[in-house]
């Protein structure tokens, strides 16, 4: 165990563990965008910039992803330095150049005060920052459906050979964890779409609503052993029967009782 | 495009199948069809045992790998700074106008493919005209004709 100070309070960190991890933990909120505890970091949007300083480095300091920087004994982190705030604003001010149509962008920058950006707006642009979380998030699930295509400006996030990605199995971690909300699917009439792939949900046998592809069901009771039949009830309905099932233990209860 | 693939084994031969192969394996693909072909794209990435999505990836993120067939021969009209000043752009209008393609294109007979290129690092010669292999110097309007004579 380790010591470092946010701002201004001592706090008990693993070595090496990352500075956000610790500043999470204390509650302290900091804003970021392609952070998923899941994944990897990868210090892509650059939001959870902090001050570091030392006693020994003389009254310098220096400005990193949190993400990204390990915790070090006697670190002094400062969280929301003026410089930081200068930092992140700054940072929101391009995202917002570069996806102007963005609520998710647009909320964001608004609480750091970057109303309108004073750079030149993007205007066929489309709601994509390139994190990559969607990419690293597949590659975590073992998929490995879709990743970074091209390069520069022409960088994009796209399956393979831009056609329907065999190894998706519609699970919609990626669409569902976009901090952007950018990527697309269609979910109707008992099927979904997405990266142009077709699947089929499973219908719930008592209430017919949804749960999930069967692509996914397959691949989750194949691999990691939950039975097949679990996904052939919807939430709901799994919960009702919970509900029964805790009434008939207490039942026994009562009954082993009197 | 029909092709044969039955060179794509040996090209897996001469490399360890582990995925530092790549990007190895897809250079010598490139030599051999003068692109990546889809199927050899999928055969790779079960060959080294590395994810479609990857392979695909490393693919586009390098120039040198092309995912669309190119002419026999590939016309790279340089247009860094020192031939950009001394006309590399009039050689392009005259290539363009000349093969009745774009930059980025290839002939409908497949002899050739135009490209423009940042520097090819013989900015003394500027402007240079790369045809094939060959590198043409102080090319002139009036001589681009001649570097695609076989049109």
């Amino acid at each position: 165990m380790i010591h470092i100070t946010i701002n201004g309070k001592v706090v008990q960190a693993k070595d090496g563990e990352m500075l956000l991890t610790v500043i999470r933990r204390e509650q302290i909120d900091i804003p970021t965008l392609c952070h998923h505890e899941a994944v990897e970091p990868s210090g892509a949007c650059r939001l959870c910039m902090v001050e570091i300083t030392k006693p020994s480095w003389d009254g310098w300091c220096d400005y990193v992803t949190s993400c990204l920087y390990p915790a070090e004994d006697g670190l002094i982190v400062n969280t929301h330095a003026p410089k930081v705030n200068e930092l992140r604003s700054s940072i929101l001010d391009m995202f917002l150049a570069r996806h102007p149509k963005s609520p998710e962008i647009r909320q964001l920058a608004a609480e750091y005060g970057v109303m309108k950006t004073q750079f030149e707006e993007v205007v066929d642009g489309d709601n994509c920052i390139l994190c990559g979380i969607c990419t690293r998030i597949c590659d975590t699930m073992g998929f490995k459906a879709i990743s970074m295509v091209g390069r520069g400006h022409g960088k994009e996030v796209a399956p393979p050979l831009n056609m329907a990605p065999a190894a998706c199995v519609g699970c919609l971690s990626c669409a569902k964890n976009c901090p952007t909300n950018y990527i697309e699917y269609n979910m109707k009439n008992g099927g979904l779409t997405i990266w142009k792939k077709d699947f089929e949900m499973i219908a719930c046998t008592e209430c017919g609503a949804t749960t999930i592809t069967k692509e996914f069901a397959e691949y989750l009771s194949v691999n990691r052993d939950i039975p097949f039949d679990y996904f052939e009830k919807c939430d709901a309905c799994h919960r009702k029967e919970l509900a029964g099932t805790m009434g008939r233990i207490a039942n026994w209860d009562r009954e082993a009782r009197s | 495009m029909k092709h044969n693939f039955d060179n794509l084994n040996l090209i897996f031969d001469k490399y360890p199948k582990t995925q530092e192969s790549l990007i190895a394996v897809l250079q010598d693909i490139q030599k051999e069809y003068q692109y990546l072909p889809c199927e050899a794209l999928e055969q790779t990435s079960e060959v080294l045992d590395v994810p479609l999505s990857k392979v695909f990836s490393v693919s586009t993120f390098y120039n040198s790998f092309s995912l669309t067939a190119k002419g026999d021969k590939v016309i790279k009209i340089c247009t860094g700074t020192a031939c950009h000043i001394r006309g590399a752009k009039l050689l392009q209008d005259q290539l363009e106008n000349h093969l009745s393609i774009k930059a980025g294109e290839t002939t409908e007979d497949m002899k050739f493919t135009l490209e423009v290129v940042a520097c090819v690092g013989a900015c003394a010669m500027a402007p240079v005209v790369v045809v094939g292999e060959k590198y043409h110097g102080s090319v002139k309007v009036s001589k681009v004709k001649k570097l695609v004579k076989a049109k």
